[in-house]
C-alpha cells in the first residue's frame, strides 16, 4: 500500500490504463469506444511524462536567460509524448471518421444492433 | 559511402512519391510512378543485400547524429532480405493492381489508394530497419491508420464494419507497445535497442517483475497486431472484405513486419539471458500450436473463398510463432524462411482468388464447381499455391514444416510434431476440395466453354512471377537458409 502511495504518477496511470481498456472492449457504444481509448491513451502519455518529472525544476524551455542543466526537467520524455499525441489524435480523427460512415450505412452506432442488423439479413 | 544510405533513400522515396499521388490527375501515370518506385526500392534493397553478405552488418546514422541521441538504422543481412521481400511482393501486387482496380475501388479514390499502399509500405519497411524503439512505434502508427485506409477505402458495409474492428483492435495493440515502451524507458534510461540491451544486461536483477510484465505487453500488443491465435479475430473480417490488392499485401506484408519487431524485441532488446528465465517462449509455442490447429480447424467451416485463405493466414502465423517459441536458433531461421515463404504464397493465393471472384462473379465454394475449366490457368496457379499451403515436397510449406518438425525434434519435444503433421493434414481438407471442384466435377463441365472467362495473358503475369518466387523460394532453400543463418550468426537478430 505504501508503494502504491510513494508512486502515485504510476498508480493513477495504470488505473487509468485499466478503465479505458475495459471501457475500449466492454461497451457497446462506439462514440464511448473511442473515449474509452483516447483514457488509454492519456493514461501512458501520464505514466512517461511523470517519468522525466524532477521535483522542483522547471519545464525545459529557455526564457530570458539559461538556469543552467539542473534547472530542467528531463525533456526527452516530454518530446515523446508530444509526438505520441499527434499520433492518438489521427487515430481518434480516423475513427470518428469511420464512425460517421457506420451511422451513414447502418443507421445506428450501438455493436449489438450492428450485429442484430447482420443476423436478420441472413 | 553512397551504398551505405541505401536503405533509407529506398523508404525516403516511398514516403515522397506517396504525397505526389494526389496531385497527378491521369492515373495511368499515377501506376506508373508507383510500379517505378516500388522497383527503385527493391533494386535498391538487393544492392544493399549484396553490400552486407561482403561487408557484414552496419548501423546508420540517420543525420550524423551520434547513438544514443540520434536515430539509428541497424542494417544486416536479416533485415536487408525480408526488406528485398516487402519491396519485391508490393512490386508484384501494384502491378496486378494496375489492371483491375477499378473493379473495386471507385474513381476519384484510386490516387489516394496508392497513397496509402506507399505509406504502408515505407512504414513497414522502416519498423524491420529501424533500431530506435520510439521510432518503430510511430512507424507502427502510420502502418495502423494505413492498413485501416486500404481496407475502407471499397465504401461497403462490409469494409467499414471489418475496418472499424480492425481500427479498435490495432490501436490497442499499439497502446499496449507503448506502455511496454514506456516501461523500458524507464527502467533503463534509453530508447535505442543496443543501449537498452546494454543497460538491461547489467541491471536486470534491479526489476525482476517489471521485466517479465513488459515482456508480456510486447507480446500481446504485437500479437494482437499479428494475429496471434486469441487474438486473430479481426484478421478474417478485414482480409475477406478488403480489396484483392490490399488484402494481398495486408496478408502477406503487414503481419510480417510486427512479427520480427517482436523477435527484435526478444532477442535484440531483451536478450536471450532474460527470456530464458521467463516462461514467455513456452506460452508463444502453446499459442503458436493452438493457432496452426484452430485456424485450419475454422476455415474448414467457412464458405466465402477469401475468408478460407484468411483463416488458412491464421493457421500460418500458428507455424511462425511455433516456430518462436521453440527458442532455438533454428527455430528463428525457420521462422524466417517460413515469413518469405507465406509471403509470396499468399500474396498469390489472394490475388488468384481475386480474379476468380471478379471474373466468375461468386465467391462461394461451392459454387465454383467446373470454374477450372473456364479459368485454367488461374486455378492452376491456385493450386500451385494451395500446394505449398498444404506442404508438398519441393515447396516452402514443405521445407519450412520439415525443419520445423527438426528443431521440435533438436529441443526434445518430439511429441509436437503430431501438432505438424494433423495441421498440413487440416490444411489440405480445405484447400483440395476448392480445386477439386474445380477440376474434376464431371457433370459440371459440360456445359462451361474452355477459357471463356480467363484473364488476360498480361494480367496472369504478376500472378505468374509470384509463383515463380514461390518455386525459386522452396527450389533454392538450402542457399536461402545458409545466408538466414550467417545473417543470425554476425549480429543476433
Amino acid at each position: 500500500m505504501e508503494r502504491l502511495l510513494t508512486n502515485y504518477f504510476e498508480t493513477a496511470s495504470v488505473v487509468l490504463f485499466v478503465i479505458g481498456f475495459v471501457t475500449l472492449l466492454l461497451h457497446n457504444n462506439l462514440i464511448k469506444k473511442i473515449i474509452g481509448l483516447n483514457i488509454m491513451d492519456t493514461a501512458v502519455m501520464l505514466f512517461l511524462m511523470a517519468k522525466g518529472y524532477i521535483n522542483g525544476r522547471f519545464a525545459p524551455i529557455i526564457i530570458d536567460e539559461f538556469k543552467g542543466v539542473s534547472g530542467y526537467i528531463n525533456p526527452i520524455p516530454s518530446s515523446l509524448m508530444l509526438t505520441g499525441i499527434v499520433v492518438a489524435v489521427s487515430t481518434t480523427a480516423f475513427l470518428l471518421a469511420i464512425t460517421v460512415k457506420i451511422h451513414e450505412k447502418f443507421g445506428t452506432i450501438e455493436v449489438n444492433e450492428i450485429i442484430d442488423k447482420e443476423n436478420e439479413v441472413r | 559511402m553512397i551504398i551505405t544510405s541505401f536503405p533509407l533513400i529506398g523508404i525516403l522515396l516511398l514516403f515522397m512519391t506517396a504525397f505526389v499521388m494526389p496531385l497527378i490527375k491521369t492515373k495511368s501515370l499515377i501506376k506508373f510512378l508507383s510500379m517505378a518506385s516500388f522497383f527503385v526500392c527493391c533494386a535498391l534493397f538487393l544492392i544493399s543485400l549484396e553490400y552486407t553478405i561482403n561487408n557484414g552488418s552496419y548501423l546508420y546514422k540517420i543525420g550524423h547524429f551520434n547513438a544514443p541521441y540520434g536515430i539509428e538504422f541497424k542494417v544486416g543481412i536479416i533485415e536487408c532480405i525480408i526488406a528485398v521481400l516487402f519491396a519485391f511482393v508490393s512490386l508484384m501486387v501494384t502491378w496486378y493492381s494496375c489492371y483491375n482496380i477499378e473493379h473495386d475501388i471507385s474513381e476519384g479514390k484510386i490516387p489516394l489508394y496508392y497513397l496509402l499502399v506507399h505509406v504502408l509500405v515505407g512504414s513497414l519497411l522502416g519498423i524491420v530497419l529501424s533500431n530506435d524503439m520510439f521510432n518503430v512505434y510511430v512507424f507502427i502508427e502510420i502502418g495502423n491508420l494505413a492498413s485501416c485506409g486500404i481496407v475502407v477505402i471499397k465504401d461497403n458495409k462490409d469494409n467499414i464494419k471489418a475496418g472499424m474492428k480492425y481500427l479498435i483492435m490495432s490501436s490497442l495493440g499499439s497502446g499496449l507497445v507503448l506502455l511496454g515502451i514506456a516501461f523500458l524507458y524507464s527502467m533503463t534510461g534509453h530508447l535505442n535497442m543496443t543501449y537498452i540491451q546494454k543497460t538491461l544486461a547489467i541491471t536486470y536483477m534491479n526489476y525482476p517483475n517489471a521485466i517479465f510484465i513488459t515482456i508480456g505487453l510486447f507480446t500481446v500488443g504485437l500479437g494482437v497486431k499479428s494475429a496471434m491465435f486469441p487474438l486473430h479475430t479481426w484478421l478474417p473480417d478485414a482480409h475477406a472484405s478488403a480489396p484483392a490488392s490490399s488484402s494481398a499485401i495486408l496478408s502477406s506484408l503487414v503481419l510480417k513486419a510486427y512479427i520480427i519487431f517482436l523477435l527484435k524485441v526478444l532477442y535484440r532488446v531483451i536478450g536471450m539471458d532474460i527470456i530464458s528465465l521467463s516462461p514467455i517462449l513456452n506460452i508463444i509455442l502453446v499459442v503458436g500450436s493452438l493457432g496452426m490447429i484452430m485456424g485450419s480447424v475454422l476455415a474448414i467451416y467457412q464458405k466465402h473463398i477469401k475468408k478460407i485463405i484468411a483463416y488458412s493466414s491464421v493457421a500460418q502465423l500458428g507455424y511462425i510463432f511455433f516456430s518462436i517459441g521453440l527458442g532455438t536458433k533454428l527455430g528463428i531461421i525457420m521462422c524466417i524462411y517460413h515469413i518469405i515463404g507465406h509471403a509470396v504464397t499468399k500474396a498469390a493465393l489472394f490475388l488468384c482468388s481475386g480474379a476468380i471472384m471478379e471474373n466468375i462473379g461468386e465467391k462461394d465454394v461451392t459454387k465454383l464447381k467446373g470454374a477450372g475449366k473456364e479459368m485454367p490457368y488461374t486455378f492452376a496457379m491456385f493450386f500451385i499455391a494451395s500446394l505449398s499451403m498444404i506442404g508438398i515436397p519441393v515447396f516452402p510449406g514443405f521445407i519450412s514444416k520439415w525443419y520445423m518438425a527438426l528443431a521440435t525434434i533438436e529441443v526434445g519435444k518430439p511429441t509436437l510434431i503430431i501438432l505438424l503433421l494433423a495441421s498440413s493434414l487440416l490444411n489440405a481438407v480445405y484447400y483440395l476440395p476448392v480445386i477439386i471442384n474445380a477440376f474434376f466435377v464431371k457433370d459440371n463441365l459440360d456445359d462451361k466453354i474452355y477459357k471463356s472467362k480467363e484473364k488476360s495473358k498480361k494480367e496472369l503475369i504478376p500472378i505468374s512471377i509470384l509463383i515463380a518466387a514461390v518455386l525459386f523460394t522452396g527450389i533454392a532453400s538450402y542457399s536461402i537458409i545458409e545466408l538466414i543463418s550467417a545473417g543470425i550468426s554476425i549480429g543476433g537478430i
